[in-house]
């Protein structure tokens, strides 16, 4: 049997009353794309903070490579090869898109106080840094002040900046939305590519045609829980999946 | 030069160090601080301990004051390093007020007496006054400029700018937002009291009010009229605003009302502070800066 790269048990986030994820189980295999879905408010970016560190859950526990990560703080999170982008772009807005690139190539040195006080701009860092804004289609913007890009080219940016260093794990949060057609499908295309590379992604997609072409396996949450987990062809015939994003069946309404 | 202007000149040099300290901070780690005057008091007072009461040289005792107002930067940083933008700021202000009285009201300090007797400092068995002082300060802004230059090429300067610009995604970059905001701090600190030693030395008599909260928003506002974050910001705002006074002394009783207005006008046209991007004079500059690197 394959070990999981990720796993959670029965991981719980509550902000007061509210029971943003309850007891979430789900296991992510090397080298598959895994999807996430669910109505707005479903919990799914919460459960990528609690994965990345962000928020530490109330109950449960996550699992990577075997160990155990909750409870670690989101930079030692990263630094064990777990990369994220954010739903909300979260540019470093002063900083060019290149020097981006390069905050998130320091990951093995910020680590360790005698490794930090080289030059960040050596051409070794530039070149590799300069190669994956090529893969995502920012060569010609490197120069550019971040604060100062519409926000496809920043969802670029988001995944640029998780790209540039060897994540084994990738989580994407709505990489797709607010892009337009040719994006899309030119960001599909990446993925597919990261997946060659050996990687493993989870993303979280609100557009249906995207996650069914793109990901194996889609977990689906609802209010917090999982509702369904399974291969697209078997999700898309569920129905409490169904009933979750257009309401119950039986409902008629007059034309 | 006549010795007013040198008197002048050394102030601000002596100032400029302490303001690149705040930069280090503020500009570049983005770590509000309204309490800079009390790590140069703490580079003033164990300079003059040192040197009057412990028999130190001005020499013997550096290292040790800078380690010294460092470590203190340190442990004061620890708690208040946790809180954020306003509330950050608060924390330094009662730093500020707590450093403050310390120097005024424990015996050991000098009680409010202040200390005196501070020897000049030698240098190749010459005591140093007057112009030779004001290029000894000059050699250690020159110094201080020279760190701050190489720490804006280290990687310790990116994961700082991230701090400042996204804390939470630059955590997820495997930055410790805790650990840089202090090393900033640290730096910072012990600038400021490189540049308190000095004026220990030049003053040769300190007191607490010397260090008081009016002196760190002066420190501050030096450092956003020129330009938070930029290499000779801190240098053009200690100049100006330790100039401006002189040239204006006819107009004393209006100093603060000056001051006020230049500072109201910063804010709202030019942000960024005089070298700030985007400034007037970083237009008007930049053709000259490029023709000069071509």
């Amino acid at each position: 049997m394959i070990q999981p790269l990720l796993s959670t048990k029965g991981v719980s986030k509550c902000f007061g009353g509210l029971k943003a994820v309850d007891g979430v189980d789900f296991d992510v295999f090397p080298g598959e794309i895994l999807g996430i879905l669910g109505p707005n408010g479903a919990g799914k970016t919460v459960l990528f903070n609690l994965i990345s560190g962000i928020y530490q859950p109330t109950a449960g526990k996550v699992y990577f490579h075997n160990d155990r990560i909750d409870g670690l703080p989101p930079h030692l999170v990263a630094r064990k090869g777990i990369g994220r982008t954010f739903q909300i772009v979260r540019p470093f807005a002063t900083l060019t898109v290149l020097q981006n690139l390069l905050v998130a190539r320091g990951i093995t040195r910020y680590g360790h106080l005698s490794k930090v006080w080289g030059s960040w701009g050596s051409q070794s860092e530039i070149k590799a840094a300069m190669e994956v804004l090529e893969k995502v289609g920012l060569t010609e913007l490197a120069h550019r002040k971040a604060g100062l890009l519409p926000l496809g080219n920043l969802r670029r940016l988001e995944i640029a900046r998780a790209l540039v260093v060897g994540h084994t794990l990738l989580l994407l949060d709505e990489s797709f939305s607010g892009l337009r057609h040719e994006e899309i499908l030119h960001l599909e295309a990446l993925i597919q590519k990261i997946r060659g590379d050996g990687r493993t992604v989870i993303l979280i997609e609100h557009n249906m045609r995207v996650a069914m072409g793109l990901c194996e396996r889609i977990v689906v949450l609802d209010h917090g829980q999982k509702i369904a987990e399974g291969p697209p062809s078997i999700i898309q015939q569920n129905e409490q999946v169904i009933e979750a994003y257009l309401g119950r069946k039986g409902i008629t309404y007059a034309a | 030069m006549s010795s007013y202007v040198i008197t002048i000149g050394t102030i601000i040099v002596i100032q400029a160090i302490a303001v690149c300290g705040l930069n280090v901070i503020v500009g570049y780690a983005g770590q509000i601080s309204l309490g800079h005057a009390a790590f140069f008091g703490i580079g003033a007072y164990s300079a003059a301990i040192l040197t009057t009461k412990a028999g130190f040289s001005f020499w013997t005792a550096l290292p040790l004051v800078i380690g010294m107002s460092g470590f203190i930067g340190l442990l004061l940083g620890l708690p208040s390093i946790r809180v954020r933008e306003d509330f950050l700021a608060i924390t330094t202000i009662g730093i500020n007020f707590i450093v403050e009285a310390v120097f005024r009201y424990v015996q050991f300090f000098g009680g409010a007496l202040g200390i005196g007797g501070i020897p000049r400092i030698v240098l190749f068995g010459i005591k140093l006054k007057g112009i030779t002082f004001f290029l000894l300060c000059l050699g250690f802004l020159i110094v201080v400029l020279f760190i701050c230059w190489w720490f804006t090429r280290s990687w310790a300067s990116l994961a700082c700018y991230a701090i400042r610009e996204e804390e939470t995604a630059a955590s997820t970059m495997g930055i410790s937002p805790v650990r840089f905001k202090l090393l900033a701090f640290v730096i910072g600190t012990a600038m400021a009291g490189l540049g308190g030693s000095l004026y220990a030395h030049y003053m040769q008599f300190i007191s607490a009010g010397d260090f008081s909260f009016p002196v760190s928003v002066a420190f501050l506002s030096m450092l956003v009229l020129g330009g938070m974050g930029t290499l000779w910001g801190p240098v053009v705002g200690t100049l100006i605003l330790g100039v401006l006074p002189e040239v204006f002394r006819p107009l004393v009783d209006y100093r603060i009302f000056f001051y006020t207005l230049l500072l109201l006008l910063m804010i709202r046209f030019q942000p960024g502070g005089i070298l700030g991007e985007g400034s007037v004079v970083r237009r008007i500059l930049a053709p000259i800066l490029k023709g000069g690197r071509a």
